[in-house]
């Protein structure tokens, strides 16, 4: 088990700022806090090379149990084991094993070329030379940023620059690597391309890897396994064939029409999400699914028809707004 | 050997911050050399204020004018040098939350702030060398040379105490970050208070003995005045150990209070995250 985490939980204490003058002044003498859980009884554990996705809503807790497995907070109740250390310690031995990228943080030298915080990155985690140079070599292949480890930092795109962190934080090879929302802001041919690289680095190297992301794109290309969490509450930790199953047994289909058609006729067969001549896209159970395509099929002038599984997105929305 | 070389491995890191900053006041040329202007129009202001005070061959508070104006050139040269610093930078590390960035990696916090005003002291000395060549080749300044060894042995170590009593106050400061994000407001007074009372506009031993004397118990006048002092061969050698003990007196308590006040805003830190 790389990775197993039982029973977290984190609370921050939040300073509550009164409104008016006379409630500040009065506030900073006896100040009140708000205790806010961020993450509550939150238990999983991940074995040797999965790559597993973190999903949840903003504000539902997945940047502070990355933070809570990384070190960088300790947790208010639970315990947390990574590679057999305790994060919070932040022990040398851990760190070097570890690695945290933040899509909406810098961690590079600003005003200077990107090799500079490469370098220093290298002697920070004690890297020999050759394999630094293999890394390096490797990497900015996989990456194709060999052209801009000599500008500026501050003169990358957004794209490269994210690019360039991930090429610093993996330098040492870590055998762990948390990804908070790696993606962001990025576009999509950016996104796709970070995302393979993803993909390559946890089957070349066997990283464990744990990635937050807002777009559910990301999640379904990359994850087999997916954690669910919503207001610090996990909500689901498994497969994500598995999810859809269990969350929406039922199928999508969608015909295009010849002629026009009565709507109350396709009411019969499931739910209708949509009408719009020639058009219309049906929920059907999963186990009537047979049934309703033949109906379809024989009793309406059907030009087309495509049996989807329901979009990944919209299955989950369905959880949180539950 | 074997010692020496995982030394070697474990300073390289610190080693490459420091060329670090050294680069990256070199991409900032501009901006630095105009810091560097500034310095060097107030050393030329209170350079020539003192040398149309004390006349030639006469003396003021117990300066000949060559003293005073070693004195002057010398307090130029040691702030470019004790003074110079990247602290008043971790306070905003720690606010804008940048500090994770450091927690989650196998380098020392103080370490690394250590190096970095290394760097930014390289990058003084250097600028600070350069405009006293010019300033001797332009008005060619009556100095005075201290040639006893065992008093520029003495100037060399209280310089050296002065550069980590600097740090310890600078990263005393900085820590206020962890509280409030309202760093620059004790930073800017502290310069203030150094730039009077650590003897950078004058020699302290001016004042009326009462206040000198207090101010030889506080940390600042051993940042400047003290070192020069050695150097102009004004310190019998009792009066150089005490100031010494006195600095590092302070050295210690304020690495103390550093040490205390790291691992309680830490511990916040970690407890409220970022």
């Amino acid at each position: 088990m790389i990775i197993s985490v039982s029973h977290l939980s984190k609370y921050y204490q939040v300073y509550k700022k009164e409104p008016g003058l006379w409630r500040s002044v009065s506030s900073f003498f006896a100040r009140k806090y708000e205790t806010i859980k961020a993450v509550e009884d939150i238990s999983f554990s991940i074995t040797e090379g999965e790559l597993v996705g973190f999903i949840g809503p903003n504000g539902a807790g997945k940047t502070t149990t990355l933070k809570c497995l990384s070190g960088l907070l300790y947790p208010t109740h639970g315990s947390i084991s990574v590679l057999g250390f305790t994060p919070y310690e932040r022990k040398y031995a851990y760190l070097k094993q570890m690695s945290l990228v933040m899509g909406q943080k810098n961690q590079l030298w600003w005003d200077l070329p990107v090799i500079e915080s490469i370098e220093l990155y290298k002697e920070i985690y004690n890297v020999s030379d050759n394999e630094y140079k293999k890394s390096l070599l490797e990497l900015t292949e996989l990456l194709e940023v060999k052209d801009l480890l000599r500008v500026q930092v501050k003169k990358l795109s957004l794209g490269e620059r994210m690019k360039c962190e991930l090429l610093a934080a993996l330098i040492h090879r870590p055998k762990v690597l948390f990804l908070d929302e790696p993606t962001i802001g990025l576009d999509v041919v950016m996104q796709k391309k970070l995302r393979e690289f993803i993909k390559e680095y946890n089957k070349r190297y066997k990283a464990t890897i744990m990635l937050t992301s807002h777009y559910m794109r990301d999640v379904e290309a990359l994850c087999k396994r997916v954690i669910i969490i919503n207001h610090g509450k996990m909500l689901y930790d498994g497969e994500l064939l598995e999810l859809i199953k269990k969350h929406a047994p039922y199928k999508l289909i969608k015909v295009i029409l010849k002629e026009s058609i009565n709507i109350k006729r396709i009411e019969q067969l499931g739910e209708v999400l949509h009408f719009s001549y020639p058009e219309f896209i049906l929920r059907v159970d999963h186990k009537k699914m047979g049934q309703a395509a033949t109906k379809i099929l024989e009793e309406f002038p059907v030009e087309d028809v495509t049996i989807e599984d329901p979009d990944m997105e919209y299955v989950i929305r369905g959880m949180f707004t539950k | 050997m074997l010692l020496g070389a995982c030394l070697q491995n474990k300073m390289r890191k610190y080693f490459l911050v420091i060329t670090n900053t050294w680069n990256e006041i070199l991409t900032y040329r501009l901006s630095f050399i105009l810091w560097r202007l500034r310095t060097v129009l107030q050393l030329l202001t209170i350079y020539f204020l003192w040398s149309s005070l004390i006349p030639h061959q006469k003396t003021l508070f117990g300066y000949s004018q060559s003293l005073m104006l070693t004195y002057v050139i010398g307090t130029s040269f040691i702030s470019s040098i004790v003074l110079s610093t990247r602290t008043h930078e971790i306070g905003e590390n720690i606010n804008s939350g940048n500090l994770s960035a450091f927690l989650a990696r196998p380098i020392g916090y103080f370490g690394y702030w250590f190096a970095r005003d290394m760097g930014d002291k390289l990058g003084n000395i250097t600028f600070s060398l350069i405009e006293l060549a010019f300033l001797f080749f332009l008005i060619n300044p009556p100095l005075f040379f201290q040639t006893d060894v065992i008093y520029l042995l003495f100037f060399i170590t209280t310089i050296f105490l002065g550069i980590i009593l600097h740090f310890c106050i600078g990263s005393l400061l900085g820590m206020i970050g962890f509280w409030s994000p309202e760093v620059w407001a004790p930073r800017f007074i502290f310069f203030i208070l150094i730039g009077f009372f650590a003897g950078s506009l004058f020699p302290l031993d001016i004042f009326p003995k009462p206040i000198f004397n207090l101010l030889q118990f506080m940390p600042f006048s051993y940042l400047l005045f003290f070192p020069l002092k050695i150097y102009l061969g004004q310190l019998s050698v009792p009066q150089i150990m005490q100031g010494i003990s006195i600095s590092l007196v302070w050295i210690i308590f304020l690495s103390g209070c550093l040490y205390f006040v790291w691992r309680k805003g830490l511990k916040m830190y970690t407890a409220y995250g970022n």
